[in-house]
């Protein structure tokens, strides 16, 4: 097949949007799942859309493209340009400006036979070899477009008539959207409503700004209408370890998504083990929606309570919480460091415990999840406790190998 | 369907080629610009032979088009429902949107459906009539490059009245805080919005040159062994950054990434978070800065053999 810049199936460019965006590190070579031929097609594709942030470098595997991205430079996310590459059909596109041009010109509405004789005698009878429109064919696009909500229809006797929905005025949207398109989940239908009119440009710049969630809006639009619906969901899930996916029914209750660390995630009870657990969205693909839960709402109330014990997205064992504690020294001038103590913490408590000396404690389930933001406090640390030992004595062990790799200590 | 040809960028300049078609205005030239604009870098190769060449059958050869309206399209129910889900954002109330005409539309999701779960609790006041104020104050002057006078309270309580022009505003979203990036008196501030204790528009003064700040280029070079999944987590977790990675070998990887020098000790601290598994090899500043907090906590540790000695 010719190649061609847009896509019929989002998936296809995904995951060589993630490989090329967060590791930046395969060559041409190093693909080796994929033929040469899909691999040359997926990078012009993406070179195509994102050509302003394609990088290249060449070192002894080969030479290798990469996407590189300051997120704080981009007031509108590169990566929903991705969304608005979809194929579509010669027939599509005629088809699809031609209807919407008829149904603008019969605000009154007009019938499906109406609409069929005007693509023929008004539109097409100018081109040199017009396209032929069967009724089958403008009656299913009519249908995908009334799902979509954009057209309306009444009965009129025993014919069906077709008006355009209302059009709404957008123009006081423009600051709303340009802010909330980047930071409110699927943000893309936002950018979407933003190219329908010439709206002002941004005048916001985003921090602490992971784009690379945009491309799982399609997998993470489906869970959350699952959840306002309480529907359960089937999933593909490949995880790492896993070459083909496997296929999970899920009752999906909540999106947890870091702001610091870029990943995305789905809490969900599993309905063939009966577990409570957290599932990445970007492994995720295929999500259909399934029927209603009954126990939607005793699972939320489990998930509710169990969250004060959450550091994370990790619970290993919902029977047994862990105990973590530690004391950080901050002198009368560092508020600062006792600002981000209390404003960081996601659950447990804070108490000053001594001239200039701060402790923190808290019973999660899984300990190694809050070893990372406790390694932020390092050179202030006075005191640390794990009730469970092997964590302890694996966070000493790091803190002894830094500074190995520093040279601290031997001198 | 999020995934849907009738919001994609073809659809969208086609759409723009019809509006100036309509008007006499369409030629090779402004299709092309078109393209440019709205379309991806090859675009034009496929757009122009196919609308040219008849097999989208919507302008002519000669540029004329049977279409008689303006193209436009409705609110599709996935963007109403996407919008009714933002008219219950907290955030919302810094916009003065009137959301009537989304009428009983069910909202996409429910502001409870998704947790930020690292999120500071420090975050700006959202719905404090005085915060929502300034807000729209600075929204005002940095859309009209208008001057603004505030009185603002730093970090080390004191306060000061100034006059400034704001030229962009910034949004964390891990503090889940506003910033704005003003330029006053030849300097550029970076200015807490929470902490503007007043904010008027001062129509007697005139922006004349806006010395944005142009933020100092700053980079840091490191290696990682990749145990415990740490390439992935520490690649993922500097995504937003411009970055280069390189294999070294033996699942080692040297990474460089580039970042403001506003932000330097929230870099360190950054990296500190992955522990043993990044090593700092560049710049010697950089290195200095994790040896100094190393050597701080090595000292403690000393200090208190009892708890750091395995």
């Amino acid at each position: 097949m010719a190649y061609s810049e847009l896509i019929k199936n989002f998936e296809k460019v995904r995951s060589y949007m993630k490989e090329f965006y967060i590791y930046g590190l395969k060559s041409r070579e190093e693909f080796s799942t994929k033929s040469a031929r899909t691999y040359d097609n997926e990078k012009r594709r993406i070179e195509s859309y994102l050509s302003d942030y394609i990088r290249f470098k060449r070192d002894k595997t080969g030479k290798n493209v990469f996407i590189s991205i300051d997120s704080r430079n981009a007031s509108h996310n590169p990566f929903f340009k991705v969304w608005k590459a979809k194929s579509f059909t010669d027939s599509e596109v005629t088809l699809h400006f031609i209807l919407f041009d008829i149904l603008k010109e019969n605000q009154q509405g007009i019938s499906l036979a109406d609409i069929l004789e005007a693509i023929d005698n008004d539109y097409l009878s100018i081109f040199e070899d017009p396209m032929q429109f069967d009724e089958s064919t403008v009656r299913k696009k009519i249908n995908e477009y009334k799902k979509m909500g954009l057209i309306n229809s009444t009965k009129n006797g025993r014919s069906v008539i077709y008006t355009l929905a209302h059009e709404d005025d957008l123009r006081q949207l423009d600051d709303m959207l340009n802010f909330f398109s980047e930071v409110a989940p699927c943000g893309v239908v936002g950018s979407y409503i933003l190219d329908k009119k010439s709206f002002s440009d941004s005048v916001f710049c985003f921090k602490h700004h992971y784009l690379t969630s945009a491309l799982d809006s399609e997998v993470l639009c489906t869970l959350l209408e699952a959840i306002y619906d309480k529907k359960s969901v089937t999933v593909h899930y490949s995880g790492k370890k896993t070459d083909l996916p496997s296929v999970y029914d899920l009752i999906p209750l909540r999106i947890y998504s870091s702001v610091s660390g870029g990943r995305q995630y789905l809490f969900a009870y599993n309905i063939l083990t009966g577990q409570m657990r957290s599932y990445r969205t970007d492994f995720m693909s295929n999500v259909k929606m399934g029927n209603v839960c009954l126990s939607f709402d005793s699972l939320m109330e489990q998930l509710n309570s169990a969250e004060k014990h959450i550091w994370g997205v990790s619970i290993k064992n919902m029977e047994k919480t862990e105990h973590v504690e530690f004391t950080i020294q901050a002198g009368e001038f560092e508020q600062f460091v006792i600002k981000r103590l209390y404003g960081e913490k996601r659950c447990g408590t804070v108490e000053k415990t001594g001239s200039n000396l701060y402790t923190f404690s808290a019973d999660i389930y899984d300990s190694s999840e809050i070893v990372p933001w406790i390694r932020t406090f390092i050179c202030r640390i006075t005191h640390i406790s794990f009730s469970n030992k092997t964590i302890e004595k694996q966070f000493l062990s790091d803190l002894k190998k830094m500074y190995q790799l520093y040279d601290i200590g031997g001198e | 369907m999020i995934f849907h040809e009738i919001y994609g960028c073809y659809y969208k300049s086609i759409s723009e080629m019809l509006k100036l078609a309509l008007n006499n205005e369409l030629d090779n030239n402004t299709t092309k610009k078109i393209i440019d604009r709205y379309a991806f870098n090859e675009s034009s190769l496929e757009i122009l032979p196919a609308l040219l060449g008849q097999k989208w059958q919507l302008i002519d050869r000669d540029f004329s088009t049977p279409i008689i309206n303006s193209p436009s399209l409705p609110l599709t129910t996935l963007e109403k429902r996407w919008l009714k889900a933002i008219s219950l954002d907290k955030r919302i109330a810094l916009f003065d949107i009137d959301f009537s005409f989304l009428g009983d539309t069910e909202p996409l999701f429910l502001p409870e459906s998704i947790k930020y779960f690292d999120k500071s609790l420090n975050s700006d006041p959202f719905d404090d009539p005085l915060y929502i104020s300034h807000f729209k104050t600075v929204l005002e002057a940095v859309k009209n490059k208008k001057t603004i006078m505030i009185t603002y309270t730093n970090r080390r309580s004191i306060t000061k009245s100034f006059r400034c022009s704001p030229y962009k505003i910034e949004y964390s979203e891990k503090d889940d805080k506003f910033r704005v990036y003003a330029s006053s008196c030849r300097r550029t501030r970076l200015l807490n919005l929470a902490s503007i204790d007043k904010c008027t528009i001062d129509s007697n003064a005139h922006l004349t040159d806006t010395d944005t700040m142009q933020d100092l280029p700053m980079y840091v070079v490191f290696e990682l062994s990749d145990q415990r999944n740490a390439l992935e987590r520490v690649l993922l977790h500097f995504a937003n950054f411009e970055k280069e990675a390189e294999a070294l070998g033996d699942d080692r990887y040297k990474v460089r990434l580039y970042y403001d020098k506003n932000d330097e000790a929230e870099m360190v601290i950054r990296i500190l978070s992955f522990g043993q598994h990044i090593k700092v090899t560049q710049p010697d500043s950089f290195v200095q800065l994790i040896r100094n907090k190393l050597k701080m906590q090595y000292e403690f540790s000393k200090e208190k053999r009892k708890m750091f000695d395995e």
